[in-house]
């Protein structure tokens, strides 16, 4: 034989030749796992089919001989009764690709078969389902129908279990048959060897679906490659009560508990469970207890040997256990994170292995903050409960209520959080619905176009919530029989589906926390790297401590924007010249006093490392809120970063009174932007301040400095390399731009620029940062996706601020970096 | 209050600015295949008329611009709304609709153990099978979106930016299933069901 294999046969494993699929049930079989006996045909017979369009020779004999070991192996027989085999035939590239043909089940129902079938479950409605769905498959996949068979389903539905089998299979063919030949002139072959032909001739012929050439196009994968097919025997759950079909994970994938989970569901199909119809029982209570032995067994060895969570879909036919499917279990962002810990703490996961099961994505949503579960307990007994929807995207939201979507986006643009509150929602809608931090919509389902937007966005949204009765005129909104008007503090929580009247306090989840500290233990022990947070308010830094970060960078326009001292500062320079004691000493008396409580906190939480930008009167990112253009045209030497060395002595002044009185005795260090010569570091390092005065470090924000960053670094109490800075000077597009989703979204949607400058490091960027000495601090802004933490890793950079919510998903990433690496 | 009725090309690009609330002439002309230089020309005199108000390059509709639509759509479409082929057709659309937004719920979350989660897109094979029913649904409108079509022809545009959407998504351009800032084939969907509602004189239901 050469162009089959049977799962049981020896030989090589090869995916080229069994295709993924394929290769995955012989390795179960191998393992040990009881898989419903096939055979594989290789992607040798595929070869030949697209090269002459015809099947190889000898191909329909090995098929007939492999069918009759099957039969024998089996007990049961294609096309007839008594017990009457029925296959699934199945597309297995050796790489998954879009447009493959994917299953046919159920596959040898002759009216013979189907009539043994009825009789051996003595359920003739269970037959009439099956037949029916085989032919719709068949149909859809083998022959590309679309249409709904309304008549089809209607004759499934008044099937009896008792009814006459042969007079239900004729009723339902014929009607199968009549939707068929009505849509595509079509016909299902009534005989089990011809549709066992034609579905192996189909897979062949799926290769080259126009999709799944474009993806090979694509993706660079050869068009010659071509697909093997599975032919396996199915399994019924629901023949007898010694039957049944289930789901079982390893653990508990939504909370990520040890111990074997799932559900099973006795005397039925696969498709019951999922769809719903019948309630599932635990495994636990329902399945008998050899069999839920070898089903713990089966998964705690499985899981051992895949270090990893897995979803095991299995059928029990006549009391036996038949193992389906077997794959990684998907799970919420909690579990990830509990799962990743538990594996690691019982040596089932290596740390690379442990940290590799979360994503940066998985880590953010478990530590994204929520209401705080006091308050919201309060706030449900306290009837501030104003409705409740349905929950159509996750998330704990407070912000004014807003009816307009133009309103909507000019309040958040001036910086309020906003929650849009809308009857139904329509496309021109949507800038609305982006700017908003929460929607909630009177009318729609959980598969609406609003619950499709907002997910699509990741805001938090109530859909459904026909208590809301909008008056746009008035713009107001009636909940039963409170009013609310517009712009008025409520609360929403997009998974259990309720609106608060007011805003809610928000806490970071406290369940996550101990298994997220073991993973990032393990992923800071790899990764070898100090990760700072940058903070503005004292109650940042004990956050930043809870998540791991080894000090702390601030700045001293942002301190002073939230203490509401800067544009007092800002006017001041504006009206006072710029020598004596002037303007600079209230700039010193407000860092005095607003860095103190910074430097309280750090002591109080050990923070040992405080990093502090000076103003800078340049930045592209606040050059509104300094009032640079004013500002710089009244002092022009204001515009460079030693144009007046009496505002880096004033600042530097400030921090020292401010750690005086804070009693803060760790490392503090103040920072200067736009430093690009050595000359200017050798001056600011010769700048005499005082003898207990800070270092002065610099921030690398221009391609020049970053080529001189070695001779900077040598006058320098630091280095910063500031990596947005950098990429907005590399592209020439300010640094504003970065901060917002557009226009850059809709720029690189039309393909105009290769890199995403927020998200990616350009590779020109890359070049430079080789030569620059390893041990400059890199400081990253926004979200860090994990290839920049890999990247910049094997550069061989160690120090690293990032914005507070970041500090765990970077550590994650530079601990995988370190141990990929 | 007399409410204006529109010229045909003046309608659709007011058509398409209700639909996307902000727009420049060359994002109209390219959803009305119009040249963008006459779509700015169009606008110019739907600014005169008090419907559109243009700035800095981009156009808005005014508050008379849904009455003016309205009113234009129940006299130029009044033979679609008579046209029992289309209306037949709509019917089908109602339960077409109803299962292209349950695939998108999908791609954008996965069950687990009993909850929702985020599709992380992790699974390609999952995936895939998500992308060729939401294919195989978008192929369902093209009778109805044809029918339309065979009045007024500007609808064979959705069909148009459908296959754009669909051809990038198997390159591999996974946003364009529901991204809302993007020609999407959700927002494209929802643009057409939103047109499709206007043409018939119909309202939202959710």
């Amino acid at each position: 034989m050469s162009y089959t294999r049977a799962f049981t046969d020896d030989g090589q494993v090869d995916v080229d030749e069994l295709g993924g699929k394929g290769s995955g049930l012989v390795r179960m079989t191998r393992d040990g796992l009881r898989v419903p006996p096939g055979y594989v045909i290789t992607t040798a017979a595929c070869h030949v089919y697209l090269d002459r369009r015809a099947l190889p020779d000898g191909l329909e004999d090995e098929l007939r001989d492999r069918l009759a070991a099957l039969e024998t192996t089996t007990g049961k027989s294609f096309g007839t009764g008594p017990e009457p085999l029925l296959l699934s035939v199945r597309s297995g590239a050796p790489v998954s690709m879009p447009g493959m043909m994917d299953t046919v089940l159920n596959l040898g129902l002759s009216r013979d078969a189907a009539v043994a079938l009825a009789e051996r479950s003595s359920d003739t409605r269970f037959m009439a389902d099956l037949v029916a769905r085989f032919h719709t498959m068949y149909s859809e996949i083998v022959l590309g129908a679309l249409d709904d068979r309304p008549a089809v389903d209607a004759l499934v539905a008044q099937a009896s279990p008792g009814d006459d089998p042969a007079d239900v299979y004729d009723r339902i063919w014929a009607a199968a048959e009549a939707a068929l030949d009505d849509e595509l002139s079509e016909s299902v072959p009534s005989t089990p060897w011809d549709q066992l032909v034609h579905a192996v001739e189909a897979v062949f012929r799926s290769w080259n679906t126009r999709r799944a050439r474009t993806y090979r196009d694509h993706h660079g994968i050869a068009h010659d490659m071509g697909t093997a097919v599975v032919v396996q025997s199915m399994v019924f759950g629901n023949l007898d009560d010694t039957s049944g079909s289930g789901v079982a994970f390893t653990r508990d994938p939504v909370t990520g508990e040890p111990g074997l989970y799932g559900e099973y569901l006795a005397h039925s199909q696969g498709e019951d469970v999922v769809a719903g119809v019948r309630t599932p029982d635990r495994v636990q209570d329902a399945l008998p207890p050899d069999l839920l032995a070898e089903l713990e067994r089966t998964g705690a060895e499985l899981e051992a040997r895949h270090g990893d969570v897995l979803d095991i879909e299995f059928t029990v036919e006549h009391g036996v256990l038949y193992f389906l499917q077997v794959r990684s279990a998907k799970r919420t962002p909690e579990a990830a994170v509990r799962i990743a810990a538990d594996l690691l703490a019982d040596g089932t996961a290596s740390a690379a292995r442990a940290l590799g099961l979360v994503t940066a994505d998985q880590l953010r949503q478990a530590q994204r903050p929520g209401f705080d579960p006091d308050a919201l307990a309060a706030a449900r007994d306290d009837g501030q409960v104003l409705l409740t929807g349905i929950g159509a995207c996750p998330g704990q939201v407070s912000g004014e209520l807003v009816l307009d979507p133009d309103r909507a986006r000019d309040r958040a643009d001036a910086g309020a959080s906003v929650v849009l509150g809308r009857s139904v929602t329509s496309p021109a809608d949507l800038h609305g619905m982006i700017a908003a931090a929460g929607i909630v919509t009177a009318t729609g389902g959980s598969t609406s176009h609003a619950a499709v937007v907002a997910r699509a966005l990741g805001t938090a949204c109530v859909v459904g919530a026909a208590a809301l009765e909008i008056d746009d005129a008035a713009r107001t909104v009636r909940i039963g029989d409170r009013t609310l008007s517009e712009g008025e503090e409520v609360s929403l929580d997009g998974g259990s589906g309720e609106l608060f009247a007011l805003a809610l306090p928000t806490t970071t989840p406290a369940a996550a926390n101990e298994a997220m500290d073991t993973l990032l233990a393990a992923a800071a022990e790899s990764a070898g790297s100090e990760v700072l947070a940058r903070v503005t308010l004292p109650v940042d830094v004990d956050t930043a401590r809870a998540a791991g970060a080894t000090g702390v960078v601030t700045a001293i326009d942002d301190v002073l924007a939230a203490s509401g001292d800067l544009n007092r500062l800002v006017e001041t320079l504006l009206e006072k010249g710029l020598n004596g004691v002037g303007a600079f000493s209230e700039v010193r008396d407000a860092i005095a006093e607003q860095l103190a409580p910074l430097l309280v906190a750090a002591r109080e939480k050990g923070v040992r490392d405080v990093d502090v930008r000076a103003i800078d009167l340049l930045a592209d990112e606040s050059r509104e809120l300094l009032q640079q253009t004013a500002v710089t045209t009244r002092h022009p030497e204001l515009a460079l970063p030693l144009g007046v060395p009496d505002l880096i002595r004033a600042q530097r002044e400030g921090l020292v009174r401010a750690a005086g009185s804070a009693d803060y005795t760790g490392r503090l260090r103040l920072a200067v932007r736009h430093v690009s010569d050595p000359s200017e570091a050798r001056a600011l390092a010769g700048l005499d301040d005082g003898a207990d005065a800070p270092g002065v470090g610099t921030y690398l924000t221009s391609p020049r400095a970053v080529l001189a960053a070695e001779e900077l670094a040598a006058y320098s109490d630091g280095v910063w390399l500031e990596v947005r800075a950098l990429q907005a000077a590399m592209f020439g597009i300010p640094a504003r731009q970065f901060l917002t989703a557009e226009p850059l979204d809709s720029y690189i949607a039309r393909g105009l620029l290769a890199v995403d400058p927020r998200h990616e490091l350009d590779p020109v960027v890359v070049r430079l940062l080789r030569d620059v000495p390893t041990g400059t601090g890199v400081r990253l802004s926004g979200t860090v996706a994990d290839p920049v933490a890999a990247t910049l890793h094997g550069l061989g950079f160690r120090r690293f601020a990032v914005d507070l919510p970041e500090v765990r998903p970077l550590m994650l990433g530079l601990g995988r970096a370190a141990l990929a690496g | 209050m007399t409410v204006t009725t529109l010229a045909k090309p003046d309608y659709d690009v007011l058509n398409v600015l209700a639909l996307k609330k902000m727009a420049d002439a060359t994002a109209i002309a390219a959803v009305t295949g119009m040249p963008a230089g006459d779509v700015e020309g169009r606008l110019a005199s739907l600014s005169g008329g008090g419907l559109a108000v243009v700035a800095g390059g981009a156009a808005l509709p005014t508050d008379e611009a849904e009455p003016a639509l309205a009113a234009t759509a129940a006299e130029v479409y009044a033979p679609v709304r008579a046209d029992g082929d289309v209306l037949a057709l709509v019917e089908k659309f109602e339960t077409t609709n109803a299962q292209f937004l349950a695939a998108m719920s999908s791609w954008q979350q996965v069950e687990v153990g009993g909850r929702k989660v985020t599709n992380d897109h992790s699974d390609a094979a999952y995936d895939e099978k998500v992308i060729t029913k939401i294919e195989r649904l978008v192929g369902r409108l093209e009778p109805l979106i044809g029918a339309l079509a065979g009045h007024d022809a500007r609808f064979s545009l959705y069909s148009t930016r459908f296959a754009t959407a669909l051809e990038a998504i198997d390159t591999g351009d996974h946003d364009l299933v529901s991204a809302p800032t993007r020609d999407s084939v959700h927002n494209v969907w929802f643009e057409f069901h939103e047109d499709l509602l206007r043409t018939l004189g119909r309202e939202r239901a959710e």
